[in-house]
């Protein structure tokens, strides 16, 4: 939950990169760790095990300054795709502001993907969120891969909900800031909601929003800071096509999406090329390394349950045993005691 | 796609963590003075999502920010652990360093204190004021969450913060 703190006039929010193993999210926080300004940046602390896959969670704070005089802090974290530390995946999104989904443009990975929006969908309604309700974008990540399906498939597959989608080859940096600045957006716009809501200073009003009305956000065609400016380039609005394709991106024809049948009302995601490829290279290339856990099925966590309460029906069965015998005990000695006493 | 939940203003409360001024002070006050019976280091109370809240002592050479996400990690996976072995909560922490020792404790339901110490004490000491520590914060707490919303006086997020929050991620991300 965002944290506001008006002693140190100071706002925390948290961001999380949730996705399937493979897909990119640590890639996208090493590219972040990377380009961002060095004095907004934080060191980036990861928990991984000794495979290289992330563990717990990869961690970095982006300090993004003074803003209309308050202190606006980002926590960035991923989380691990492998669904064998979903117990971990889950308590990485307690508190969660907004979410960077990032998925796997593979043709052979859409139910892997799948699978874990569904499992976003799941672990958030523990913390009693809504996947409907909490900012989040969509990230299409290795469309430089020949494999990748496209963006219109992935718009329907993945993306009912309509939330802004973006293109990445996050191995190279495209994409990666794009994202991040439209999430950072949507969180912050919810602060400015929340706060009109709570009676901070503005009438209440309605907090959530559908979707669509939050969808549309502003066009990325980022300048990387301490880069040179890239060419001017043209508004990339949803019907606009994308800005500049990534090498061997397959042809994607106009950025408007499908809309799936059943939701008249929301407008198509508007789908945000990376602009022109930079030199940046993945610290770790992780893209072509099999995962090195076997998958579990997700129902972990209710086995766990179930242990749990196992273990406290054996402890309640091992007390009344004790209980007897110590009775039993009690019962024999009182009859030894008389026996012997009147023998 | 579903409709999405509507918020109630109590949910909205309890959903967001807001210190006031006077909050943040009284906190410290009350860890100045734990630090100064325990003869600890360094105190910081971090929330349960890993944002710092306060701190006091001497932690200038100390990555704050990283050290509070980390705490929340390690407490939220001992209350994963506590609920597989059919225990409430594991309310507190420590771990033993060469030189330093850092001792967690949950206040409340939300927040955890986090003692940095170094032989110049003890753990029981430690463990002794911070126990009562926590017991201050939490009533503090309490009385807090059962403020009214909006309540801090002049302490609001300004109209222009939409605004000023485009053209700032605009200058770290790059502009359209």
């Amino acid at each position: 939950m965002v944290q506001i703190n008006f002693a140190n006039k100071e706002i925390q929010c948290k961001i999380v990169y949730y996705g399937p193993g493979m897909s990119g999210k640590t890639t996208n926080l090493e590219v972040v760790h990377k380009k961002a300004p060095v004095n907004a940046k934080g060191d980036l602390t990861s928990i991984a095990t000794e495979g290289d896959r992330t563990l717990f969670f990869d961690f970095m704070p982006l300090d993004l300054g003074n803003i209309a005089g308050i202190k606006t802090k980002f926590q960035l974290y991923t989380v691990p795709g492998q669904v064998y530390y979903n117990s971990t995946r889950k308590l990485v999104l307690q508190g969660v502001d907004g979410i960077v989904f990032v998925a796997d443009s593979q043709a052979d990975k859409i139910e892997e993907n799948l699978e874990a929006i569904e499992n976003l969908r799941t672990n958030l309604k523990e913390y009693g969120r809504d996947i409907e309700s909490i900012p989040i974008v969509f990230q299409w990540n290795k469309r430089d891969l020949p494999t990748a399906l496209t963006v219109e498939e992935l718009n329907r597959r993945l993306n009912p909900l309509g939330a802004p989608v973006f293109e990445a080859v996050a191995s190279t940096g495209e994409g990666v800031f794009p994202t991040l600045k439209a999430l950072a957006s949507l969180v912050l716009e919810s602060i400015n909601r929340d706060k009109r809501d709570s009676g901070m200073g503005q009438p209440a009003a309605s907090r959530a929003v559908p979707r669509a009305a939050a969808a549309p956000v502003a066009p990325a065609a980022p300048r990387r800071v301490g880069a040179p400016q890239p060419p001017a380039a043209p508004a990339a609005t949803p019907s606009a096509p994308p800005v500049a394709a990534p090498p061997r991106a397959p042809a994607r024809p106009a950025a408007r999406a499908t809309v799936p049948v059943g939701r008249p009302a929301a407008p198509p995601p508007p789908v945000h090329a990376p602009v022109a490829a930079e030199t940046a290279t993945a610290a770790r290339p992780r893209t072509m390394a099999p995962p090195p856990m076997k998958a579990e099925p997700a129902g972990r966590p209710a086995a766990n349950k179930a242990v749990g309460r196992v273990q406290i029906k054996e402890r309640t069965d091992t007390a009344r045993l004790t209980v007897t015998i110590l009775i039993a005990a009690v019962i024999l000695g009182a009859v030894g005691f008389l026996i012997l006493k009147y023998l | 796609m579903a409709k999405p939940r509507q918020l109630t203003d109590s949910e909205l409360r309890e959903s967001r963590l807001v210190f006031y001024k006077e909050d943040v002070q009284a906190i410290d006050g009350t860890l100045r003075e734990f630090l100064a019976r325990s003869k600890s280091k360094a105190a910081m109370l971090v929330d349960k999502d890993g944002h710092l809240i306060t701190q006091e002592g001497s932690t200038e050479k100390t990555d704050t920010d990283t050290i509070s996400a980390l705490v929340a990690g390690c407490f939220a996976a001992t209350r994963e652990m506590a609920r597989i072995l059919g225990e409430e909560e594991f309310t507190a922490l420590f771990h033993q360093g060469r030189r330093d020792n850092l001792q967690l404790t949950l206040v409340g339901q939300r927040t955890i204190l986090a003692v940095l110490f170094d032989d110049t004490t003890t753990i029981g000491m430690v463990r002794l004021y911070s126990a009562e520590a926590a017991r201050k914060l939490t009533s503090l707490f309490r009385k807090i969450s059962s403020r009214p919303a909006g309540s801090g006086g002049t302490d609001e997020i300004s109209d222009g913060f939409q605004e000023a929050a485009a053209d700032t991620l605009s200058n770290v991300f790059g502009s359209d």
